[in-house]
């Protein structure tokens, strides 16, 4: 399905991958409903089942009619395994019935009994008061020129996959199928042999299609896996366990939340010498997992003192979520910089081309700056008209990191090429640019490869967590392909009596010194048996080595002072990612990761009621995420000055998009508003204390 | 969701006596089911039969007729009750003779929700606020004796209250097409109870002090046919949205005026989004006479006062300030008058 019309508004990125035109070859099929996604898979005879869950922060089960429900028809079973929840949507048993129906009548049927008992629902519930000044830290402000005391926050962001969590087990007494909706298919995998009673090789997880988990289907097959696993074990039928959109916000991971508390010392040009930076992170009932990625690292901030401390409450615990930790600390990192640039009368891109540690940062944010039109950013604090413009800049940088995969090549027959990779694809394109490889390696077009993915029976593969999977998947999969192409052209070196090496294919034709001898489908029939299969062989796939993927943001929107209202502009969003394998898919997650970056900063945010410790707003109404009109224009440039490997590319573009718009926000309107959401009473706030409290030392307050 | 029995209703008298039939426990009428469905799948309500009156036709066709449904006979504007708000909202009479109805009726959700919704469902829809919609929460609404929104999360609830003190409940009434129908001084016709065939549409609504587990004054099985109201050729509408897109107003307001020269000779305005019933400003209307609206700092003085009164809850005060700007902003798109940042959009 590939298309000759290029996007036309980024005609820099012409030319960036062997296969720009190349459509995402699976778009088709997942907007017709042809693609079947694990919450599609209604196999006969199936079982249905749902989790029972605490409605409260807190509160201990009195009395149930789990008994009188239970003889509800189509009822099958009903377990309630604990008294007592310490959060909205901890799973307290199951309801299992004979259809969605039956399900759904017995849950609406059952009358569970609560007492409510006190909660906590926030950071601030424990972190009462600024924390104390370390006094290595003291010292360095009090010999500051100027200085900048301020505190950043940031809510609970909620994954908000489209496909919420769960599977379709079919356990058939020594093998099982598990169509999963994961983005681990090995781990999921690995998970399951206890609950299933079986040895991985006995069962196989698909998960063909999956839709979205930015990180909450990392971790194995959770509570939605065990328990259907279990119960198809125990009663060798399949069951479908998926759970719904409420219980979707509540019970599968989030990105926390966090505090910052920022004490900066700094000379009047904006150099910053040190102090102190305090976070926190707010991790629900978990213990750990509330990163706040500030500093970065990525500027120099002098002597600083810093440490981290998660804070427990009464909600659902965090998971990954598409750079854990990072958004947090960037809105804070970002926001405080230019607060120290307006302090300091300077240009905050200046400020930043000074304090950067990276010469990729220093060379993306001077191309970034033309593009958006820097030049005509109007100082800070000199708007006064109803409607304000601002700019704001923001940078991300991620690793490279290594994780296992292979991939398999087979050349058949017919001339049909398949590449197979056991790695499932949650939307980032991977089926996509595993062809792309496959066919470049082998000399075909990427449309006469067909591609196998999403199946522990195939060829292992990382989750897709950590930007891991095309830098760690495409060097295999080439080296598949290589090694299949090598065996065809063995069999048709020794039909002509040459070396192997004499011959190549390129664009589905077979040549020697150039002149082509046949063409790819004739060469394939030469094959004896019914196919070849390329491997990877892993000792020596080299995906060690040095990349990066570094990015820099710039956003401009315009400020309503009169309503608080924010309208989005442009984004111009640079970011390097080594060799990009298909332009489209590579610039889809440029531009998702700043729409979900953008709706960050703007709208989204758990609410959760302060008595009761309930979330009010589990549903897709009231949790706002960013819409059509809300959507700025945005330009992605794939930046791959100096690299040649494939990097990573999934995370980073999520990092600096909130931080970039909280400083056009400060821009536009001559304040900061260091909460998010942005919303437009905390703008109106923000305009009406302007011209307030101010530092003793002039700086911001 | 329960199951239930559908009824598709031919005729008015079908509708009637579907509601009255003794097989059915909880029978409910049925527009755009937008509403209804929304109830029944979180498990508010469980009605066991929803007779659906769209399909209503002959005398007090519910729907309408033709690629306009709106009438208009001398002075009178005359649409039916299952009329769409994506008809209202593309009318070419209500927009040229009352904007006030197709603007708000064209900004309300999305084009899929407005190609379903009706007219009377619009104004007839239960509150958004968001412990009446979450089943664990037993508030007034529902029978208990709690608003939770008291002590809780009440950001986007009411600063007006109908009766003598804030509360009981603090909902805010969540149709936008009541206040715009209030300035066009609307009537609501109904069949079904002896009484009486027609409401001012003011008086469709009431207050939680006079009942909390309502918001109108309809009683069971009376059902509205049609709305008349008046030609409001000089009307605007003007909401303030966190989200432009599919989000619910924090606040808007609806202003119909009619011109003295360059002035405003008389204005009506209503606001939404800040009471639990739709919010009269007659102080505002006052003030507006005399003023010019291309002058923009007399208009605001005028504005200003629509936020006397307001008792704030403990996080929803931003949205005294805002009233007055959705009321300037609507008078100015009553008026004509560009507001700024608007060009191009």
């Amino acid at each position: 399905m590939a298309t000759t019309t290029p996007t036309m508004n980024r005609p820099m990125n012409l030319g960036a991958s062997a296969a720009d035109h190349l459509d995402r070859v699976d778009a088709l099929a997942k907007v017709t409903g042809a693609a079947k996604y694990g919450r599609d898979r209604y196999l006969p005879g199936s079982l249905f089942a749902a989790l029972i869950r605490c409605p409260w922060g807190s509160a201990e089960l009195l009395s149930d009619n789990a008994a009188e429900v239970g003889k509800l028809a189509g009822v099958v079973e009903i377990k309630i395994s604990r008294r007592e929840g310490t959060y909205h949507g901890r799973d307290v048993g199951y309801v299992l019935a004979d259809s969605v129906v039956a399900l759904k009548r017995a849950m609406n049927a059952l009358k569970l009994e609560w007492k409510r008992r006190e909660v906590k629902t926030r950071i601030e519930d424990t972190v009462k008061e600024p924390p104390a000044i370390n006094e290595d830290a003291k010292k360095v402000l009090d010999a500051a020129a100027k200085k900048l005391s301020a505190v950043y926050s940031t809510p609970v962001q909620t994954h908000s996959s489209l496909e919420t969590h769960g599977c379709v087990v079919d356990h058939r007494g020594d093998s099982a199928t598990v169509y999963a909706s994961t983005q681990g298919t090995f781990a999921f995998r690995d998970g399951l042999d206890e609950a299933l009673k079986l040895k991985g090789s006995d069962f196989e997880i698909v998960c063909e299609y999956v839709g979205g988990g930015f990180g909450s289907k990392l971790g194995g097959p959770g509570k939605e896996g065990l328990n259907a696993a279990r119960i198809s074990a125990a009663r060798g039928k399949p069951v479908y366990l998926f759970v719904n959109r409420e219980e979707e916000h509540l019970d599968t991971g989030n990105r926390p939340s966090s505090m910052t508390f920022a004490e900066l010392a700094f000379e009047n040009d904006g150099t910053i010498t040190g102090g102190q930076i305090l976070t926190f992170g707010g991790v629900g009932v978990a213990r750990g997992g509330g990163g706040c990625d500030v500093p970065s690292g990525r500027y120099n901030f002098g002597d600083l003192r810093r440490a981290h401390t998660d804070v427990s409450f009464n909600a659902g615990g965090p998971r990954a979520m598409r750079a854990p930790g990072k958004p947090q600390g960037a809105f804070a990192e970002e926001l405080m910089l230019d607060e120290v640039a307006l302090a300091c009368n300077v240009d905050p891109l200046e400020l930043r081309m000074r304090l950067a540690r990276s010469g990729n940062h220093k060379e993306m944010m001077k191309a970034g700056a033309k593009l958006i039109g820097w030049a005509n950013r109007i100082p800070t604090g000199t708007q006064t008209g109803t409607i304000r413009r601002g700019m704001g800049v923001g940078l991300c940088s991620w690793g490279l990191f290594p994780a296992r995969a292979e991939g398999e090549v087979v050349i058949y027959r017919d001339g049909s090429v398949e590449a197979r990779t056991g790695t499932q694809d949650i939307g980032t394109g991977q089926r996509t640019i595993m062809g792309v490889v496959a066919a470049e390696a082998v000399g075909i077009n990427p449309d006469e490869v067909r591609c196998s993915i999403g199946s522990s029976k195939l060829p292992v593969g990382p989750g897709s967590g950590g930007s891991v999977t095309a830098p760690n998947t495409a060097p295999p999969m080439r080296a598949a392909a290589l090694d299949a192409k090598n065996k065809l052209l063995t069999i048709i070196a020794k039909e002509l009596n040459v070396e192997a090496s004499a011959l190549e294919i390129v664009k589905g034709e077979v040549l020697r010194g150039g002149q082509r001898v046949m063409s790819f489908k004739d060469a394939c029939q030469r094959i004896t048996g019914d196919s070849i299969t390329g491997r990877s062989d892993a000792a020596k796939v080299d995906t060690s080595g040095k990349g990066h993927s570094d990015g820099v943001q710039f956003v401009e929107l315009s400020v309503d002072t009169e309503t608080g209202v924010i309208h989005l502009h442009n984004v111009v969003a640079l970011q390097s990612c080594g060799r990009v394998l298909a332009r489209k898919t590579a610039e889809s997650q440029i531009i998702g990761g700043v729409i979900q970056g953008l709706s960050y900063a703007l709208f989204e945010q758990r609410v959760l009621d302060r008595v009761t410790g309930a979330m009010v707003n589990a549903n897709l109404e009231s949790y706002k995420i960013l819409g059509p009109k809300d959507m700025p224009h945005i330009t992605p440039v794939l930046w791959s000055k100096g690299q040649t490997k494939v990097c990573s590319l999934g995370e980073p573009p999520v990092i600096p998009t909130a931080g970039a718009v909280a400083c056009a926000v400060l821009n536009a309107i001559g304040a900061p508003v260091r909460s998010l959401p942005i919303t437009p009473a905390k703008v109106l706030a923000a305009l009406a204390g302007v011209g307030g409290k101010k530092n003793e030392d002039g700086g911001a307050r | 969701m329960n199951s239930f029995t559908y009824v598709r209703a031919r005729n008015q008298a079908e509708a009637l006596s579907s509601l009255k039939d003794a097989k059915f426990s909880l029978p409910v009428f049925k527009g755009g089911g937008l509403d209804l469905v929304d109830h029944m799948k979180e498990g508010l309500i469980a009605p066991d039969a929803l007779i659906d009156v769209r399909g209503v036709r002959g005398e007090g066709d519910l729907a309408g007729n033709g690629p306009d449904a709106v009438e208009m006979k001398g002075e009178v504007i005359r649409f039916p009750a299952a009329m769409t708000l994506a008809q209202a909202a593309n009318s070419a009479v209500l927009r040229k003779f009352a904007p006030v109805v197709a603007m708000t009726a064209g900004s309300a959700a999305t084009p899929a929700v407005r190609n379903v919704a009706t007219v009377a469902g619009n104004l007839l829809q239960r509150p958004r606020c968001w412990y009446y919609r979450n089943s664990q929460f037993n508030c007034l609404k529902k029978g208990g004796s709690t608003c939770f929104a008291v002590e809780g999360e009440n950001a986007y609830h009411a600063i007006f209250s109908t009766g003598s003190s804030p509360g009981p409940c603090h909902i805010v009434h969540p149709s936008n097409l009541a206040p715009a129908l209030m300035v066009c001084d609307a009537v609501v016709h109904t069949v079904g109870n002896a009484d009486r065939k027609e409401i001012p549409i003011g008086k469709l609504f009431h207050g939680p002090e006079k009942g909390v587990t309502s918001e109108h004054t309809l009683e069971a099985g009376e059902l509205i046919t049609h709305i008349t109201m008046k030609a409001r050729p000089v009307s605007g509408f003007y909401a303030i949205k966190e989200k432009q897109s599919f989000d619910w107003p924090l606040v808007f307001a609806c202003v119909a005026i009619e011109m003295a020269g360059e002035r405003i000779g008389k204005a009506e305005v209503v606001a939404g989004a800040v009471a639990p019933v739709p919010w009269a400003l007659p102080a505002v209307a006052a003030a507006l006479k005399g003023v010019d609206p291309k002058d923009e700092r007399a208009l605001t003085e005028a504005c200003a006062l629509a936020g006397k009164g307001a008792k704030p809850m403990r996080d929803n005060g931003y949205k005294v300030g805002l009233l007055s700007v959705a009321v300037k902003r609507a008078v100015m798109k009553a008026a004509g008058v560009a507001i700024a940042g608007e060009e191009g959009r």
